[in-house]
């Protein structure tokens, strides 16, 4: 444990020797993580608007006018039992009519022209998160498509698709630049600790000599690139956030509507860079410190 | 406490040392001499196991440095200690942190390298340079320091690589009084310098080396 501590306390005084060189790698690791972490923030605020938007989603589902108030219920049974569907409302031909009365004012002279009400009932179907797939969800409706009473079953597909295509792309885009950027931050801290390993060759082999083992010469290099790390990941995460916080508001300034679709700026944030910079700053040192031989 | 058995030394397939046997009893003072290239440094280097033998054996302090796993390298250099030319103080940390180094690296507790450091550095008189950083010491103070580090761990083997080959007649003097010192309190020294004046009628053994042969084994 006394070891230990020494060899934290060297590490302190080497990363405090070597600070120009330490304050240069902080600074980019900060910056890489700083722009995972936006892509992050990007893609939860991507979710959250696909999650408010499934929230007002479902299918309608129009009915033939000849089914009777038994038949009615035997379907929304059968869609109740469906794991998929979270909410079933029936609209009947007079509550569709109200409601489109309602929407066009009840003088409107359209609504005149008809001696019957020409609105057929129909289901809406709200849908969970997960089968808000544009696969899934076609094939679900043209299995609804395929029961006797139903006349036709309508959703937004091409918005659905269109949204779908943008999150996955933001997905795919915020997995490959969280790649490229795990190997950036690994790399810039392998060069820094790299560069030090080599400035320290002769005190390396001072301690060789004194005996010292693999772990005593190691440790205080692996600690000093964990400090890269954590410090590269506190400075980058509070950048963002302010830079998140200052964005959001001017955004949701010229965009109110826009306030329910921005995620606070989540406690996973918090965690993720300082926890993303020492671990890549950690394997990045072992790479650079490399086997040391006797 | 040092045996070597027909051990060969080759760099880039020419021989530095060849078929060299000796034995050096626990508690000598021997001295390694010869001229430049000789082999003198390849020799230590090869007790210390800084370098392997191409040929021969060698057993130090007990340890078959052939048989000796690498992981084992450093508990075999905890009861070695060595001195050099060029001192090779850590330039960063004080007298005092050098000398404890030593000890650190073996674990020791900060209350105890407090007190054998401070004692030894009294011992040899560098006591009032103990929070001082290597560069404000003479090149004489730098070797004491040295030394003080090497053998402040109670090593059984001390080794010397020319330790005054940077230094004045009068710091190579106190140099060699420290060793001699150092070797009646029981630890074995071994000493390579090409200055003839540092053996002459000591009457401690004397090895020559010549071309990477034992040339003479004599008392100097």
């Amino acid at each position: 444990m006394r070891t230990l501590y020494y060899l934290f306390q060297t590490a302190v005084k080497n990363f405090w020797h070597e600070k120009l060189i330490n304050a240069l790698t902080v600074l980019t690791v900060a910056l890489g993580l700083m722009i995972l972490g936006a892509f992050t923030l990007i893609t939860l605020n991507m979710d959250l608007s696909l999650r408010q938007w499934a929230k007002g989603f479902g299918l309608i589902v129009y009915l033939k006018d000849n089914m009777t108030l038994e038949d009615v219920e035997l379907l929304k049974e059968y869609f109740k039992k469906d794991k998929d569907i979270i909410e079933v409302n029936y609209i009947s031909k007079d509550e569709a009519l109200k409601e489109l009365k309602q929407t066009l004012g009840a003088a409107n002279p359209i609504l005149g022209g008809f001696e019957e009400n020409p609105l057929p009932s129909s289901f809406e179907l709200r849908l969970e998160r997960r089968a808000l797939e544009p696969l899934r969800i076609k094939q679900k409706a043209e299995h609804i498509r395929q029961i006797a009473w139903v006349e036709d079953v309508q959703y937004g597909e091409k918005w659905l698709s269109s949204l779908n295509s943008l999150s996955k792309g933001i997905n795919v885009i915020a997995i490959i630049l969280g790649s490229v950027i795990f190997i950036a931050t690994a790399f810039v801290t392998y060069s820094t600790i790299k560069i030090l390993f080599y400035r320290r060759a002769e005190e390396i082999e001072t301690l060789k000599l004194l005996g010292a083992t693999r772990s005593f010469i190691m440790l205080p290099f692996l600690i000093e690139g964990l400090f890269i790390g954590i410090l590269g990941g506190i400075i980058g995460l509070f950048t963002l956030q302010g830079i998140y916080m200052f964005a959001t508001s001017k955004i949701i300034e010229f965009l109110p509507s826009i306030k329910g679709a921005t995620t606070s700026f989540p406690f996973t944030a918090y965690l993720l860079p300082p926890f993303t910079g020492a671990l890549m700053s950690l394997i990045g040192s072992i790479f650079a410190v490399g086997r040391i031989r006797y | 406490m040092i045996q070597l058995s027909n051990v060969s030394k080759y760099f880039d397939n020419e021989y530095v040392l060849k078929d060299i046997t000796f034995l050096i009893d626990k508690g000598a003072l021997v001295y390694i001499t010869g001229p430049s290239g000789a082999g003198k440094t390849t020799l230590l280097r090869l007790i210390y196991m800084a370098e392997r033998p191409d040929e021969g054996n060698i057993i130090v302090a007990g340890w078959d440095i052939g048989k000796l796993s690498r992981n084992s390298i450093p508990f075999l250099r905890r009861s070695i200690g060595v001195v050099f030319q060029d001192f090779r103080l850590l330039q960063n940390i004080t007298i005092f942190d050098n000398v404890a180094l030593a000890l650190r690296v073996q674990g020791g507790r900060p209350k105890d390298i407090k007190e054998t450091v401070s004692g030894l550095l009294s011992d040899i008189g560098l006591k009032y340079k103990a929070n001082d950083f290597p560069q404000h010491l003479s090149g004489g103070q730098q070797q004491m320091a040295a030394i003080a580090r090497a053998v402040v761990s109670k090593p059984m083997l001390l080794i010397a690589d020319e330790p005054t080959g940077n230094l004045d007649p009068d710091a190579s003097a106190n140099i060699m009084k420290l060793f001699r010192e150092i070797n009646l309190r029981g630890t074995t020294v071994v000493i390579a310098t090409h200055h003839r004046e540092l053996f002459r009628d000591t009457g401690k053994r004397v090895i020559y080396l010549e071309n990477g042969r034992i040339g003479k084994d004599t008392i100097g």
